[in-house]
């Protein structure tokens, strides 16, 4: 039979049930991997970010209320938050720490307030910035990272930096990513061990790209109330700049799509521009409940909670990753295992180690690439991150480029440890990246 | 050619209400009339335990604007409770556990209000509360739970046709069972977009047919632009015509023939462009599968047609009437009333909205007839033109939910059923592998309802309990693991575990309150370990 | 506790780097895949590229120079702009000059399906390169952005022909003055 001591932490009355669970095996937690009487104190010990950045307000945000509110219920005592955003009124039917005074105020910071204040003895640190102000020394600090971001571009930023900061040789480098998103009665969670199990980058193919229509429909045979507003936005805005900027948070400026796309409508005797569609349209915004983000955020910080403790078997590793929910038509969850992709540009491709004396010239490092046996490249072109080495291609950045290949490494600004990358058409499928390891010639 | 009369008012130039503002995410989903249900319903939580998972659900139905709550909960709040609760804090110890979370929870919408019970001054009881209050719209209940509160809870859902929800969340495990008074027939299904494409190739009317006919009398003489822009509906009727004259008047019908028609269609494009094709050409070809088929009844409002309510003809609801009418409408006409719309498709502006109007134009039609048919049947009574135009709008994708009751939760065919259930489900486990399932997670729900009744119990006492209602489980090694697990959290929550129960729960309410989307049938367990839900029908 | 990273390490070849992380530049995916397509490119004799800033390979020029069809004799420029969500996301390209063309209206925006309705993420640069040509050999009258210039050339080839070299020599058709394009 099981085991039944339970190791209280510092507040046992208080996380009385947390410790049931947390601190005593149960049928399915893996005996190797769990310690129950060192739980308490190492989840205490713990730095967990949350990621709900939002790029705009195109409402899939509100996860991260949920999130805060969770990880705070699991034992977690040092929380940071990264959100960027300020209240909107659209966000109190389900962003459950704000209230309407709060309107125009960083989310970041009325929510770690609050949740301070709500659930004593944890730590909540705000970062009313983009993740991408934050270079890999910051996120070094976190044991899990927990996102509820809106946008695909920031959950490939996070992605690639997570990817990135592993080093084979230093376990703290490897930070598990538990992500969820939700649109409607749907939504899904997922567990990423970077370099381990399938990456977003992998994944990215569950994401449905926005339907778009023709331009030339748009233009010169609209048939939908959508391609009306289209027509407003993306043609006679740029016509007739009637404000400096288009700002898809202001109501003057939605409205003045709004009444071209009217008019453009009733020139075509089409039904249906409403001012809400209009907002919709031009703001890509995506449906959002209470209901659905408590069950995503939920999902994802009890992840949270079985890396942190081991107290169960967590998504991610070694099957299921990826958990769909649909609450539309019943209630119905898919929970599978999404494989890593072997040519993933982002954990498919990962930096190699490329020996080279810094005062070679970068005519020499471009023909060692012939010699190389993994690579055997006979019209490499090379770029360090930001900085254009030498391209065989197009012609005119070959130009551009030539000067540099008399230049040394040194001399070109290279370090150790910067990577380049290394690409040839003759293998079509291939991207080489390299970090540079410097060795001194005799 | 069709005269084409707009009636567009053009809507008036103001922007959203602050309450619009507020609402804008979920109205999307359920747009006014989902929002109104929702303000007007009337709530009532009965908790006890830890009790999270209920709380969880009152918070998800409050911040999107639930008319009135109200929670029955005999605890005072403790030290434990905030570990997992948290609509209560410090200055809550030693209080009335209703009166905070009332109070905390009230905080999140300033719409919506909330009451306390037991408190001296109204109810002291849940029997004095059920017997004053107005009716409940539902009422959520968690476990564990005393066999006579539970057994007054079923009497009133059955006396006042209230639905019940019962909520179980211990650990990593948790389970959720709706109760319907009765058949639930819900119209609003809101099915997926693509769907719903019913064009009635096969079965055009005459107005349709003069329409195509008129843009494709010279087909071959029509110039690049015309020719290019004609919309696939056209497309498919010329062609079907076509090929119904070459083959003794019969339309494709076998995917054979199907193929051989797209063929036909995609060969008739013209490549003497510089595209080498025709776009309009390729959608109706890519459309010939999906579109050219003979009306048909789909099995969820089959369901509906053979379903007898209980109730005579004057007390049902008018969803009754109108669906024998439509009954009637399929009888005559063999097929059913027309959607009416059309998804786009590459077409001049000018002909497109002609073609829709067409459309539209039959499905008023069809639907106005559908009404005076349901006059017929209930004299006397006022249907809402609104609501059956919607109905037949939506008449192949309504859905019955609880047609089969399984009855109380006590009561012997929910046991008898249960037996049943759980050989079907052990079974199917023993050919997961080869069926590629998951296991059931019907273990999980055995092991929980064994402390339907109690704070908390060891992993033998619940064998035990699962060996007097299913003989032969105790030695079933994943209802030994489940009953293991359920054992260790002692009957405490783990706050995930009740924040997502409490979100699906919301779901599932909110698609009752609002009879829009499809409610489970009626059981969804959900296993925190594999991250993983199954719904059966208990 | 976290025992996955030993799991790892049983499990996966020595494929990753040594050297402790940070503060070295990263090569990220969008550069990289960009670069792949640069160095791809198969521009023919009649097009061209300019880097305004050789070391951002997100933002460049294209000259197009048909050597035949209707705009032969005459040179066009597009920017082209990349995203950091490429090639999730196709490029931005906009005409720099003000042309008469059925598919590129007066503000320099270009109809072309790859470029927005059907762009997928396989797609590369050369792709929109030599769809951006064949809009010069191939004007399309059925799916117009310009719908004077495309009406123009639907009813009347001739007509629109003249009209094309009016605008490239600088002048005006139907009130709109165009730019100067022809070499």
């Amino acid at each position: 039979m099981l085991p039944t001591e339970v190791y209280p932490g510092s507040e046992p009355s208080r996380w009385k049930y947390l410790d049931r669970i947390r601190t005593r095996p149960g049928p399915f937690t893996n005996p190797d991997a769990f310690d129950g009487s060192l739980v308490a104190e190492a989840i205490e010990n713990m730095t967990v970010l949350t990621v709900v950045e939002l790029t705009s307000h195109s409402g899939a945000g509100g996860l991260g209320c949920e999130i805060l509110k969770n990880l705070a219920l699991s034992g977690f005592k040092s929380i940071h938050v990264i959100d960027m955003d300020t209240i909107d009124i659209s966000n109190l039917n389900r962003q459950f720490l704000f209230r309407e005074e709060d309107v125009g105020s960083y989310k970041a910071e009325v929510a770690a307030r609050f949740v301070e204040k709500r659930v004593k003895g944890v730590k909540i640190t705000p970062h009313n910035k983009m993740i991408q102000d934050f270079g890999e020394d910051f996120y070094m600090q976190f044991q899990v990272i927990v996102c509820g971001l809106d946008s695909i571009e920031a959950r490939r930023w996070i992605n690639a930096t997570l990817v990135n900061m592993v080093d084979e040789d230093v376990s703290d480098s490897y930070k598990p990513l538990v992500d969820g998103g939700t649109e409607g009665f749907k939504g899904q969670a997922r567990v990423i061990f970077p370099t381990v199990t399938s990456c977003i980058e992998c994944q990215l193919d569950m994401h449905a790209p926005r339907a778009a229509v023709p331009l030339c429909t748009i233009a010169s045979i609209p048939r939908q109330p959508e391609h009306c507003i289209e027509w407003a936005h993306v043609i006679a805005w740029d016509q007739e700049t009637p404000f400096p900027a288009l700002d898809k948070d202001d109501p003057e400026h939605i409205t003045w799509l709004y009444k071209k796309a009217l008019l453009r409508a009733q020139e075509f005797n089409i039904p249906g521009v409403t001012y809400s569609l209009t907002q919709g349209v031009v703001k890509n915004i995506i449906p959002a409940i209470a209901a659905t983000n408590s069950v995503i955020a939920a999902a994802c910080c009890n992840e949270a909670v079985k890396i942190g403790t081991s107290a169960a078997p967590m998504l991610g590793y070694p099957d299921e990753n990826y958990m769909m929910y649909s609450g539309n038509d019943s209630i119905y969850t898919y929970t599978f295992k999404h494989e890593k992709k072997d040519d993933c540009p982002v954990c498919g491709n990962l930096a190699r180690e490329l020996q080279v004396d810094p005062d070679w010239t970068l005519r020499e490092l471009v023909e060692s690439f012939a010699t190389r046996p993994e690579a055997q490249l006979k019209k490499p072109s090379l770029r360090g991150e930001g900085k254009t080495l030498y391209m065989q291609s197009p012609a005119s950045l070959e130009e551009q480029t030539r000067p540099n290949l008399d230049k040394t490494l040194v001399e070109l600004g290279l370090a150790e440890g910067d990577e380049i990358g290394v690409t040839d058409p003759a293998f079509a499928t291939v991207m080489f990246k390299f970090k540079l390891k410097f060795r001194i010639s005799e | 050619m069709t005269e084409i009369v707009m009636s567009q008012t053009p809507p008036i130039l103001h922007g959203p209400s602050a309450k619009e503002k507020k609402y804008d995410r979920q109205l999307r989903l359920w747009a006014a009339s989902g929002q109104a249900a929702l303000e007007s319903a009337n709530l009532l939580l009965v908790n006890s335990g830890p009790g999270v998972a209920g709380v969880e659900t009152l918070k998800n139905l409050i911040l999107p604007g639930v008319g009135h709550f109200a929670i029955y909960d005999e605890a005072v709040v403790e030290d434990a409770d905030l570990g997992v609760n948290f609509f209560l804090d410090e200055s809550c110890l030693g209080k009335p556990r209703s009166q905070c979370l009332t109070a905390l929870l009230t905080e999140l919408n300033p719409d919506v209000h909330g009451s306390w019970y037991p408190n001296e001054e109204t109810a002291s009881t849940l029997e004095y509360l059920l017997a004053t209050s107005p009716v409940f719209t539902a009422i959520m209940y968690s476990f564990p739970i005393a066999p006579e509160r539970l057994a007054l809870l079923e009497a009133y859902g059955r006396e006042h046709k209230t639905p019940l929800v019962a909520m179980h969340s211990a650990g990593f495990y948790s389970y959720f069972r709706i109760s319907l008074p009765g058949a639930f027939p819900i119209v609003d299904t809101h099915p997926d977009e693509t769907a719903t494409t019913d064009l009635r190739l096969l079965t055009p009317w005459p107005e349709l047919v003069e329409f195509a006919g008129n843009m494709t009398k010279d087909i071959d003489s029509l110039d690049a632009y015309e020719h290019g822009h004609l919309p696939y509906v056209v497309i498919l009727l010329y062609y079907l015509e076509q090929w119904k004259q070459a083959h003794e008047g019969k339309y494709p019908s076998t995917y054979k023939e199907k193929t051989e028609f797209r063929r036909l269609v995609q060969g008739a494009a013209r490549t003497d462009n510089p595209e080498g094709g025709e776009e309009n050409f390729d959608e109706a070809a890519a459309a010939v599968l999906k579109t050219v088929v003979p009306p048909s009844l789909p099995s969820g409002l089959r369901e509906v047609f053979e379903y007898t309510p209980s109730e005579p003809i004057e007390e049902r609801s008018s969803f009754w009437i109108v669906a024998d009418a439509i009954k009637a409408f399929h009888a005559k006409h063999n097929s059913l009333p027309l959607r009416g719309n059309v998804p786009d498709m590459k077409a001049k502006s000018s002909v497109y909205i002609q073609l829709q109007n067409i459309y539209k134009t039959k499905a008023r039609q069809d639907a106005a007839e559908v009404l005076e048919t349901a006059q017929s049947i209930a004299p006397g009574r006022q249907f809402d033109p609104a609501e059956v135009e919607l109905f037949c709008k939506n008449a192949p994708f309504v859905k019955l939910i609880n047609a089969t009751k399984g009855g109380d939760s006590a009561s012997s065919s929910s046991v008898d059923l249960l037996r049943e259930v759980t050989a079907q489900e052990l079974a199917n486990d023993e050919n997961a592998e080869l069926t590629m399932m998951p296991l059931s997670l019907l273990p999980i729900y055995l092991a929980l309802r064994a402390t339907s009744h109690v704070d908390s119990a060891t992993a033998d006492e619940i064998l035990a309990s699962i060996e007097e209602t299913i003989p032969g489980s105790k030695d079933k090694e994943r209802i030994l693991k489940a009953a293991q697990e359920v054992a260790r959290a002692e009957g405490g929550e783990l706050h995930n575990i009740a924040a997502l129960t409490g979100g699906m729960v919301a779901q599932e309410m909110i698609k009752i309150i609002t009879k829009q989307y499809i409610p489970i049938d009626n059981t969804c367990i959900f296993d925190g370990i594999a991250s993983r839900s199954q719904v059966l029908c208990l | 506790m976290l025992k996955i990273w030993s799991m790892k390490k049983e499990q996966q070849k020595a494929e990753n780097a040594e050297g402790a992380a940070g503060g070295k530049k990263k090569v990220t995916a969008a550069q990289l895949r960009v670069q792949k397509d640069l160095s791809e490119l198969s521009l023919g004799s009649t097009m061209r590229t300019e880097f305004p800033d050789q070391d951002n390979i997100l933002s460049f020029i294209l000259y197009v120079e048909p050597d035949e069809g209707m705009y032969r004799g005459g040179r066009f420029s597009f920017n082209f702009n990349i995203t950091a969500n490429f090639p999730h996301e196709p490029p931005k390209v906009q005409c720099r000059e003000k042309i008469y063309h059925p598919n590129i209206d007066l503000e320099g925006k270009v109809c072309l399906n790859i470029l927005r309705e059907d762009w997928k993420p396989v797609l590369n640069l050369n792709a929109v390169i030599v769809g951006i040509q064949f809009l010069f050999l191939e004007p399309n009258a059925s799916d117009p952005l310009n719908k004077d210039a495309a009406e123009d050339l639907r009813l009347n080839r001739e007509s629109f022909k003249r009209n094309v070299r009016v605008a490239m020599g600088g002048g005006s058709v139907r009130g709109v003055l165009f730019d100067k394009t022809l070499k």
